[in-house]
């Protein structure tokens, strides 16, 4: 089953005082960790949608940013718009919300491999509560979130009445073992709504990640795995003493090569860092 | 004789082409035009194939011929020149085969006045073929026939003299191994069986003795791009190659899960730390080596527990160790050093033992021995080809022919593209190289196609080939057409950043010519078509642009938990895509003919 993500960033953030998207987070910033986490933990794109000229941080060349038709409407309107960016492109599409720092790509992956053809809707009830901001939706439903549109119908519950749900409580979230093993507490689904919150959160340390150097990186003693805290792989380089310059790229859990340093990363990441010549 | 026009700085203008079953030679003009379109080395050599070789020859014919290709670079003082290429038809793959080596051979055999010596004939007895100034000859050699390459090389220079300078074959090029080397000082040329058909002319070495000095169109500028190219390749770019060698790769490709293991059924070695250069060398390097005119220093020589001495590369490893899921170091070392003993490719060799091994285990092949992960089965396996007796006569023309003859199924996991043993880079993987070993002319190969570098760089994702992967590996394709050509060894390459115009920006001043990266660029897809058409002219078929079936059919998983999955269609699309871009039709042939009205006024074929 092939996944996107979508991530709505044009809320008003108004408890916040300020865009959520654009707030500082170790390095980065919200919307470019969201962005991050819902890619690695998916294979489809990632589409941004925005308030119509909302300026976001930097993110990377391969995101879709698309505009929010109309201000105003919340959260369903922006899933509309994501919805439809993804119709007939895949099976189905993660979205959330930018404010969830705490996101992990074990929850993502979760989610979206939970969806099978019984269902149009996987909602996980974190806590007991629906979270339709870090849910899975198949991009069929753009339709019908148009309809709840047009009638003024703006909250996710109405889209719930209408669909088939599979709903994933706590024991069910856990029941997948890399999730259990990487967010027991199932903080991915943790907002961060005011000032306090967004501080408080961000004077948590960075995620613990094991870190690798390989080959000439791996001189003057530093062979073999260490634990840093990092939350990108910039900050994760700067732990383990390197300069993610032209002759350095790293690899996340030995997925794709990259030279991101912005790339998020989460509990429980290995990052690997290699000579960007390697090969023979 | 005939006239040999004026040359370029950097070259003779002339080929000498000499029967060693008659003695005779004679001098083929090579005229400007006809150099500046193939540089020298590899793209010379293609060129040479093509005028000389008569159409369908058998490889091991005595008709069919052989060149040393030299390049304008050679016996200037810029890093890593020293090189040659050795052409020929290939008995492994039937087709157009070129493989590099270096050091004072390149260097001597340039100044005897020739940009190329080509072998053509076949003697009646062993034979060593001499050429200097004063041109061939052919004296008898039956006294070093079955030594090892090393040894054959070491007692003809006792008796030749020490100005004389060697490429030799080993027992298995005598025996006609179909993944024999040719090679000097250590060095191989190694891919496609070259030492067969020497051996089959029964030319147990050929020897130069440097006659005469070729001068660059401008020495001062020569000497100045040469204190800078040397200063650059001292730097990071090349550190991985100075400090540990290619064998740097294993433990990174094992995280990446491109370390291809037990013939490709998995892509990481969990025992893959014990052959590590980071682990191993601190206990078992005992000397690191340069080639002539090379600032770098790759070679790292190692000790085998029985102290003899195994050059070790990342390829010889993979090959030995992880491909036929063999992780004991001295079993690794030993068999490496045996490869060499023998004169035998280490990657067609490690390959087609890990086929017969995946064979015994499924009881395809009556070897119960012949098992995975056994060190010393793999050394008997080794001697076995090496001396033509009991599996060695299966395994000695390579992993397709031994497939065709045990069929069952075996082909499907043969692990070749047109015959020729894969190296230690998972398709599945790595998208970009996957197309790169499928299409390119000599077969799986990771030297005339880079494209593991776009998969590993960092700019697209390796497991989701597309056109961004086709373009990345015509790229790099084109750049080593126009290295293996001019030639610089491409552990240089990371200290350029535009390289085809640094690469003029070096030929201008040694030629003389007003020669520019635009130009040089046509030069590289001219080469690589040039290949392509001599495939197409002896049997290549669209099929042969393909990779083995297991790749195709089952997927790995990366350490992320995200499939690794080359399907057949993503391939297919890649491949049109690749043809498309190079002007080829859609069946991958080259539009302009080899006989063709395309032809330009060099006599080169269009790019």
């Amino acid at each position: 089953m092939r996944a996107a993500a979508v991530v709505l960033a044009g809320g008003r953030s108004s408890r916040m005082g300020t865009p959520k998207a654009a707030l500082a987070w170790h390095g980065s910033t919200l919307l470019r960790r969201t962005v991050g986490v819902v890619a690695r933990g998916t294979s489809g794109p990632v589409v941004v949608v925005r308030a119509a000229g909302q300026e976001l941080p930097d993110l990377p060349a391969d995101v879709l940013v698309y505009d929010d038709r109309r201000a105003g409407l919340g959260p369903l309107q922006g899933l509309s718009v994501g919805l439809h960016a993804l119709e007939g492109t895949v099976d189905v599409a993660f979205c959330c919300s930018t404010d969830l720092p705490f996101l992990h790509t074990a929850f993502v992956r979760r989610v979206v491999e939970a969806m099978d053809d019984a269902y149009d809707v996987v909602l996980p009830m974190a806590g007991g509560f629906r979270q339709p901001l870090a849910a899975a939706y198949r991009p069929s439903l753009a339709t019908d979130v148009d309809v709840l549109l047009a009638a003024g119908q703006l909250k996710p519950a109405f889209l719930f009445d209408r669909c088939r749900v599979l709903r994933l409580h706590d024991e069910d979230l856990l029941a997948e073992p890399r999730l259990a093993a990487a967010d027991p507490a199932l903080e991915s689904v943790r907002g961060v709504n005011d000032r306090t919150e967004y501080e408080r959160a961000l004077a948590r340390p960075a995620p613990e990640v094991a870190v690798q150097r390989f080959g000439v990186l791996a001189r003057d003693g530093n062979r073999g795995s260490r634990t840093v805290r990092a939350a990108t792989i910039t900050a994760a380089a700067v732990a383990t003493g390197l300069t993610l310059d032209r002759h350095v790229v790293a690899a996340v859990n030995g997925d794709r090569v990259t030279r991101d340093g912005s790339t998020p990363l989460v509990a429980g990441d290995a990052v690997t860092f290699v000579s960007a010549d390697a090969g023979g | 004789m005939s006239a040999v026009p004026a040359a370029a700085g950097g070259y003779f203008g002339r080929a000498l082409v000499v029967d060693v079953g008659t003695g005779g030679a004679t001098v083929l003009p090579l005229p400007d035009p006809v150099l500046r379109d193939h540089l020298g080395g590899a793209g010379l050599g293609a060129w040479l194939m093509t005028e000389l070789a008569p159409a369908g020859v058998g490889p091991l014919a005595p008709e069919a011929p052989l060149a040393f290709c030299f390049s304008p670079l050679v016996g200037t003082p810029l890093t890593t020149s020293a090189k040659f290429a050795v052409v020929a038809k290939s008995p492994l793959t039937g087709l157009l085969t070129d493989a590099l080596a270096s050091s004072h051979f390149a260097i001597s055999g340039k100044l005897t006045g020739n940009d190329a010596i080509v072998v053509r004939g076949a003697c009646e007895r062993p034979s060593v073929l001499l050429v200097d100034g004063a041109g061939a000859r052919v004296e008898p050699a039956d006294d070093v026939w079955g030594m090892s390459a090393a040894d054959a090389e070491a007692a003809l220079r006792i008796r030749l003299g020490a100005g004389w300078r060697i490429a030799a074959i080993g027992p298995a090029g005598e025996r006609g191994v179909s993944y024999a080397t040719v090679s000097h000082d250590g060095r191989h040329a190694g891919r496609g069986g070259l030492g067969a058909v020497l051996g089959a002319k029964r030319v147990k070495a050929v020897a130069v003795h440097a006659s005469t000095k070729v001068a660059p169109a401008d020495p001062k500028a020569v000497l100045a791009a040469a204190r800078d190219l040397r200063q650059r390749s001292f730097g990071q770019a090349t550190a991985k190659y100075r400090e540990l060698g290619t064998l740097a790769n294993l433990l990174a490709f094992n995280a990446l899960s491109t370390l291809p293991t037990r013939n490709f059924t998995a892509a990481t070695f969990a025992e893959a730390p014990q052959l590590a250069a980071e682990d191993i060398s601190d206990l078992r390097k005992v000397a690191r080596n340069s080639c002539a005119s090379c600032s770098i220093g790759c070679e790292h020589i190692y000790a085998t527990k029985s102290g003899k001495k195994a050059r070790v590369e990342y390829e010889n490893v993979f090959a030995l160790g992880p491909m036929c899921g063999v992780s004991d170091p001295d079993d690794v070392l030993a068999a490496s050093s045996r490869c060499d003993e023998l004169g035998i490719d280490t990657i067609s060799a490690g390959g087609t033992i890990a086929w017969a091994m995946e064979c015994a285990e499924r009881g395809l092949i009556d070897a119960p021995w012949l098992r995975f992960g056994d060190g010393a089965a793999l050394l008997r396996a080794l001697d076995e080809i090496g001396t033509g007796t009991g599996i060695g006569t299966l395994l000695a023309e390579g992993s397709r022919a031994a497939a065709e003859r045990v069929g069952q199924g075996s082909a499907d996991f043969a692990p070749h593209v047109k015959g020729m043993e894969m190296p230690g880079y998972e398709p599945r993987t790595l998208h970009a190289m996957a197309l790169g070993l499928a299409v390119n002319a000599r077969g799986a190969d990771h030297n005339r196609s880079g494209a593991y570098e776009a998969d590993l760089a960092g700019e697209l994702d390796r497991l989701d080939g597309g056109a961004e992967h086709v373009a990345a590996a015509i790229e790099t394709e084109d750049r080593a057409a126009i290295m293996d050509s001019m030639i610089l060894c491409k552990f240089l390459r990371g200290v350029f950043t535009e390289p085809f115009d640094e690469w003029a920006a070096l030929l201008r001043p040694v030629t003389g010519w007003d020669i520019d990266g635009a130009e040089l660029r046509a030069t590289a897809r001219r080469i690589v078509l040039l290949k392509r058409a001599y495939n197409l002219r002896e049997g290549w078929t669209p099929a042969d642009d393909w990779l083995p079936e297991r790749l195709l059919t089952e997927s790995l998983q990366v350490g992320s938990g995200r499939e690794a999955r080359l399907t057949p269609e993503r391939l297919r699309a890649m491949i049109d895509g690749y043809y498309a871009a190079r002007g080829l039709d859609a069946d991958g042939r080259p539009i302009a003919t080899l006989g063709g009205q395309r032809r330009t006024s060099r006599g080169g074929l269009r790019p």
